[in-house]
């Protein structure tokens, strides 16, 4: 009998199977059953009423303030922390393309922010940002930039800046390696043709530089826009959406409704709504900078 | 115009590597200057140096007598084309070449004049539009060969141009690269180590081994009349052939080479050179192709040995010839009707040897 698919076809499938059971089990049965709750009112406050509302989850969004207040915070938050990730990693990976002295140790020193798991991150900035005994009033203190000590997550205009500053802190190690491969890959060629037809240092960066680490950007943006709508720890650990709601974002938003206000069906809606929009940015990203790769 | 001369340079590289040893060396105005050798030999870093993309370490390098050791390269007036062809990716055809112009902000208008005119001699009008990735092989030397142009500088610089090419397009490349130096009337360094190629494109050729020029000279006075045997071994094909012996000068002033029963009497005006050479083990050379089917007499010496091996290569035949105990390789017509194993006679024209120094390599005659 002649079997659809060969010898190594069918063991493949065969190795493959108990992961891929896992994977339905954990992965793609949650995102069809949220899908699916979605279009209910599931409040566990009333487990045994869960009518059917259809899109009713997804329209009362357009009315919901919070919503859109959350929407602003994330908006400010992923502007913010990519624009400064991506100025910051590509200083740092044009200063590690250099050869000198201690860039081993540099790199490596560099790179310990990435190894940090998140929440550790957000306690030790929690620590650091603290009113009575932070690290960054003392260092203020004692250099005489403020009189006092300032309870610096209390401000609702700084507030999610400096969550930002942790977010920063924690993303640019990955986003500069990814961007130093890039540099690395550029041939010393195209440097020796530049000076040859006579560009400077300036323009060797503008002609021959940025636009070969322009696929190198584009991982970065892609993936670092994606990390920063969807954060939650930072936001958790440091501020629970306060003070009132200056660091109220999307994902704070959906976990406020769901395990807080235990409803269930909207907070799937949202939890749609932010996977759409995660979707259609990076598609967006792909095609205005992919373009011309 | 320009002229340019090294003047005692070194060049040596910070981990203490020495590439380039006491050059001295005079390129003459609009002459075609082939750097020959094999890898390592310091042929590139000379050419790198005259970009001013390497700095000289000691010595002096001068363009028409002015100083440039620490001339930036956009300075010197010099165009390149590397061997990879360093084509912006990013950019089009077209900003590929008008690249150096636009640096030196040139008129719009006359860049773009240069840069269709350049486009229009190397027959890539059409392309102008594509990127470099979506070219050929042969198109993107000719977009290399098209940047260099527009510039019209006084040194043409060429680091291996042809190298990445397939055999045929080489060949053609070669003699458009010829015409082209024809046109421009400009002084042309290039940097290559196939043979071929500097043969047929310099007017001279520098052989360079380890750092060290080993002759300077016409393409003929390298081939006919070798410095010593590095020279001679890294032109011709197949390799020329070494038979080691020794000099006897007989009473009669007769200069002979001798190996084992093998016995050569040198014409006079060699013999002449050999006079004081009594007794010296020496190298004998003898090109592949100086050699005739069959015992001809005159200036000739018949070798007779044992056919081992018969390589046809199209136009030519090698023929692996043995004769008492050396392996040698000569090139003879392909007619020649000889088997392995076969008994055949060569008749060698004795003008042709070449003698070198077992010890120096040295030649003795040259």
């Amino acid at each position: 009998m002649r079997h659809l698919f060969g010898y190594e076809e069918r063991s493949a499938a065969l190795f493959l199977a108990p992961v891929m059971l896992v994977l339905m089990g954990v992965a793609v049965f949650p995102i069809f059953y949220s899908l699916y709750i979605s279009f209910f009112r599931i409040k566990l406050t009333r487990p045994n009423r869960t009518p059917f509302v259809g899109l009713d989850n997804y329209t009362d969004l357009f009315t919901n303030e919070l919503f859109w207040v959350s929407v602003v915070r994330t908006v400010t938050f992923s502007v913010v922390s990519v624009t400064a990730i991506a100025v910051i990693a590509l200083l740092i990976s044009l200063l590690l393309n250099q050869n000198f002295r201690g860039r081993r140790v540099l790199s490596t020193i560099l790179l310990v922010p990435w190894a940090i798991p998140y929440v550790a991150n957000a306690l030790m900035w929690k620590w650091i940002y603290d009113s009575g005994y932070g690290a960054l009033n003392g260092v203020l203190y004692q250099l005489d930039f403020i009189d006092k000590y300032m309870i610096w997550l209390g401000d609702q205009d700084k507030t999610i800046f400096l969550i930002a500053n942790a977010f920063v802190w924690k993303e640019v190690p990955l986003a500069a390696i990814l961007l130093l491969v890039s540099l690395k890959s550029i041939p010393s060629d195209l440097y020796q043709a530049a000076r040859v037809d006579g560009a400077g240092v300036w323009q060797r960066f503008i002609h021959v530089t940025l636009p070969a680490m322009k696929p190198g950007f584009m991982l970065v943006m892609i993936y670092e826009t994606m990390m920063a709508i969807r954060h939650f720890d930072l936001f958790f650990i440091l501020t629970e959406g306060g003070p009132g709601d200056a660091s109220h974002v999307l994902s704070w938003h959906i976990y406020v409704e769901t395990f807080r206000n235990l409803s269930f069906g909207s907070g799937a809606a949202m939890s749609y709504v932010l996977a759409l929009v995660t979707f259609a940015l990076s598609y967006v990203f792909i095609r205005t900078l992919g373009r011309r790769i | 115009m320009a002229r340019i001369r090294f003047e005692n340079v070194e060049k040596k590289y910070a981990n203490g590597f020495h590439a380039v040893k006491d050059l001295n060396l005079e390129i003459r105005d609009k002459e075609f200057l082939v750097l020959l050798g094999p890898s390592g030999c310091g042929k590139s870093t000379t050419l790198n140096m005259i970009a001013g993309l390497e700095e000289v370490s000691d010595g002096s390098l001068l363009f028409d007598d002015e100083l440039v050791n620490y001339m930036p390269p956009h300075k010197r007036d010099v165009a390149m084309v590397f061997q990879s062809y360093a084509l912006y990716p990013h950019k089009s055809v077209y900003d590929n070449i008008a690249f150096g112009l636009q640096m030196r902000r040139a008129p719009r208008e006359e860049t773009d004049r240069r840069v269709r005119d350049a486009a229009r001699k190397l027959e890539i009008e059409h392309l102008l539009d594509r990127r470099p990735s979506q070219l050929s092989g042969g198109q993107r030397q000719r977009v290399a060969l098209g940047r260099a142009m527009v510039r019209e500088p006084a040194v043409f610089l060429m680091d291996e141009p042809l190298s990445n090419l397939d055999a045929a397009l080489r060949i053609s490349m070669r003699a458009e690269i010829k015409e082209l130096h024809q046109e421009m009337q400009t002084t042309f360094v290039y940097v290559t180590h196939d043979q071929a190629e500097a043969l047929t494109l310099a007017d001279r050729i520098v052989v360079m081994r380890d750092g060290v020029v080993q002759q300077i000279g016409s393409p003929g006075d390298i081939y006919e009349r070798p410095r010593n045997t590095f020279v001679a071994s890294f032109l011709g094909n197949p390799p020329i052939n070494y038979i080691e012996g020794q000099i006897k000068v007989t009473d009669d002033q007769m200069v002979r080479f001798v190996q084992g029963e093998l016995e050569l009497n040198f014409p006079a005006e060699t013999a002449a050179k050999l006079a004081d050479c009594d007794g010296l083990t020496v190298l004998l050379g003898i090109r592949a192709e100086d050699v005739e089917e069959g015992s001809h007499g005159g200036a000739g010496a018949v070798l007779t040995g044992k056919v081992n091996s018969v390589l046809p290569v199209g136009s030519d035949l090698f023929l692996g010839f043995e004769l008492f105990g050396n392996e040698l390789f000569f090139r003879v017509g392909k007619d020649i009707g000889h088997a392995s194993g076969d008994e055949v006679s060569l008749t060698v024209d004795l003008n042709r040897l070449h003698v070198f120094d077992k010890d120096s390599g040295a030649s003795l005659i040259w």
